[in-house]
């Protein structure tokens, strides 16, 4: 039998160690709070980058809550509409196109930059815990988001989306089978993407997820300065600066560059160009499905994969990878910052060649 | 497909005639038979333009409907009213370049290319559909996104929407269309800069303070 007792002093040791009560006061977390000055410091502004993308989604996306019409007969005519007829309609959504691919790049940079530096290591494992499933939000933003623009492409992707949950349950034990399908239906509303779906997807990614994401960014905010800087490398760095004022200026100064840069491309390159003039045609329910069909890039690194190799195969490959994500502080406990920056190098190569030439070894291996 | 639907469709137009004389009848067979001519629509040209762009296109990019000008659907043979389908005739005698063209079946891009070449021409430039490009006249910009529609033809994109065009093109006709608003975002990122640095070093050298 368990010994109640000694499981909750476990607990409590675990957290009393994870958040330091005595920690948490303004000198401690901010004035008192420096970062240390080594090669690998540029990672430390990923993060905030991250942030400041998810501010400028918020403020965007307010903007467009004003005209946008969540109805699969008004959803395509009201972006139309914020495009060619609201002043400024056209950058505000184009910014927040943009932005939400900066948000999710910067995501996967942070996360790949804050495991070669090891900062999940004791006692920032929550920080890291958070941030993994912050990176689960952001990518289930951009698949949400992708469906409101209500046109062929955004639509049919959706559905290959929701069936590839579908699919999951065949490959799952018992009662837990039917579990992927109620949530397809959960997801779906009805029996195929249509109002229901819309209007699910729309309150999800406007309400449900920017608070699970905001609370969620709240405790990895509050850890990270708790804690403090980690690190980072493996010889204490001999130079520091301070949060306030160096380091908070420096993040602040690149964050206006970085939203110049943002303001440029969104003002000169509309992000809907990159794609086939039929996929942006408002969705036609009676219509045959046009060919091109894809999700966005950020999901190329398994969608790619999926189209090539048997479904199981990458159904395997995704638990393992999101169970070591959620697991890497006890996983990758005793591993030298070496062998993690080997492992980080490996993964960035593989998203980075799955994303920029995904289709071409799709095409190479299919003809 | 569609001849049978035009042919329907004129005898709709005749029905009232039918009843008067045997005549009538037959000048609306007559009709049928010499005036209305089946539905071209010209794959070639969709074709060349996949090919030689890399990217999907379809019929929208000179129809009025996506699946082409056959059909029942809106902009197709088969669902156009008498007015309409005095319009495609007309358009369709358009054998010269240089007429006004309107016909219901095209899109603003269709009816500017048969005016810009005719439907002779036009024709002709099936069996070398890239010809088309030097065909069209350079400056005619429909959507205005500082793109020709002849150079939109050749890169797969849409004529009629001023945010589809190749991206790289795009961002110098855009950077050098919003220039005054990108000197002035810079110069408000700089005094944002500036205002910060001096904002930081402040609070700073009151903390410096405090702390003595």
């Amino acid at each position: 039998m368990i010994d109640l007792d000694k499981a909750a002093h476990k607990v409590s040791g675990f957290l009393s160690e994870r958040i330091p009560v005595e920690k948490l006061n303004f000198h401690s977390m901010v004035e008192k709070k420096e970062v240390p000055i080594h090669k690998m410091s540029w990672g430390y502004y990923t993060g905030g980058l991250t942030m400041f993308f998810f501010m400028i989604q918020v403020v965007t996306g307010l903007f467009l809550l004003f005209y946008y019409q969540p109805t699969v007969s008004d959803a395509h005519v009201s972006v139309e509409y914020i495009s060619h007829h609201v002043a400024g309609g056209a950058l505000i959504r184009n910014m927040h196109a943009w932005s939400s691919s900066c948000m999710i790049f910067c995501a996967m940079v942070h996360l790949l930059t804050a495991f070669a530096m090891k900062s999940f290591e004791k006692p920032r494992e929550i920080t890291w815990i958070a941030g993994v499933l912050l990176l689960f939000i952001t990518f289930t933003f951009g698949f949400t988001g992708y469906l409101l623009p209500w046109n062929q492409i955004a639509v049919n992707a959706t559905k290959v989306g929701l069936q590839s949950v579908e699919y999951v349950g065949q490959y799952l034990p018992g009662q837990l089978a039917d579990v992927p399908r109620i949530l397809r239906e959960t997801f779906q509303g009805e029996a195929s993407v249509g109002q229901s779906t819309l209007g699910r997807f729309y309150a999800l990614h406007v309400v449900i997820l920017p608070l699970l994401l905001a609370s969620l960014l709240g405790l990895h905010l509050l850890m990270v300065q708790l804690h403090g800087m980690s690190q980072g490398v493996d010889k204490p760095a001999k130079k520091a600066e301070k949060f306030i004022s160096i380091f908070v200026f420096k993040d602040l100064s690149l964050w206006a560059t970085v939203f110049l840069a943002l303001f440029v491309v969104a003002l000169c390159i509309p992000f809907d160009s990159f794609l086939p003039f039929p996929l942006l045609a408002p969705f036609n329910a009676l219509g045959s499905t046009p060919q091109g069909i894809k999700p966005e890039w950020y999901f190329f690194f398994v969608y790619y994969p999926l189209e090539l190799l048997p479904f199981w195969v990458i159904l395997l490959a995704s638990m393992i990878a999101v169970t070591v994500m959620i697991f890497a502080p006890w996983i990758f406990k005793g591993t030298s910052r070496r062998t993690l920056g080997f492992i980080t190098l490996s993964a960035s190569v593989y998203l980075v060649v799955m994303t920029v030439f995904g289709e071409q070894i799709y095409e190479f291996f299919k003809h | 497909m569609s001849l049978c639907t035009t042919r329907k469709h004129l005898l709709d137009l005749a029905e009232p005639a039918l009843g008067a004389s045997g005549f009538a009848v037959f000048a609306a067979l007559a009709c049928c038979t010499f005036f209305s001519l089946p539905a071209f629509s010209y794959p070639e040209f969709q074709e060349f333009v996949e090919k030689h762009s890399h990217k999907t296109v379809n019929c929208a990019m000179c129809h009025t409907n996506e699946n082409g000008p056959v059909g029942e659907g809106k902009g197709q043979i088969g669902s156009l009213s008498p007015d309409e389908m005095k319009r495609l005739n007309s358009a369709r005698g358009a054998l010269e370049a240089g007429q006004n063209v309107d016909s219901p079946i095209l899109n603003k891009f269709g009816n500017e290319i048969i005016k810009a070449v005719g439907k002779k021409k036009f024709v002709q430039l099936k069996s070398d559909p890239s010809k088309l490009f030097d065909a069209l006249p350079g400056k005619s910009d429909l959507d205005g996104d500082g793109i020709p529609d002849a150079q939109e033809y050749m890169d797969g994109t849409d004529t009629l929407n001023k945010f589809h065009g190749d991206p790289g093109k795009l961002f110098f006709v855009n950077l050098s269309r919003y220039k005054l608003h990108i000197v002035l975002a810079i110069i408000a990122v700089l005094s944002l800069n500036f205002g910060l640095l001096h904002l930081v070093k402040g609070i700073s050298i009151l903390q410096s303070k405090k702390g003595d």
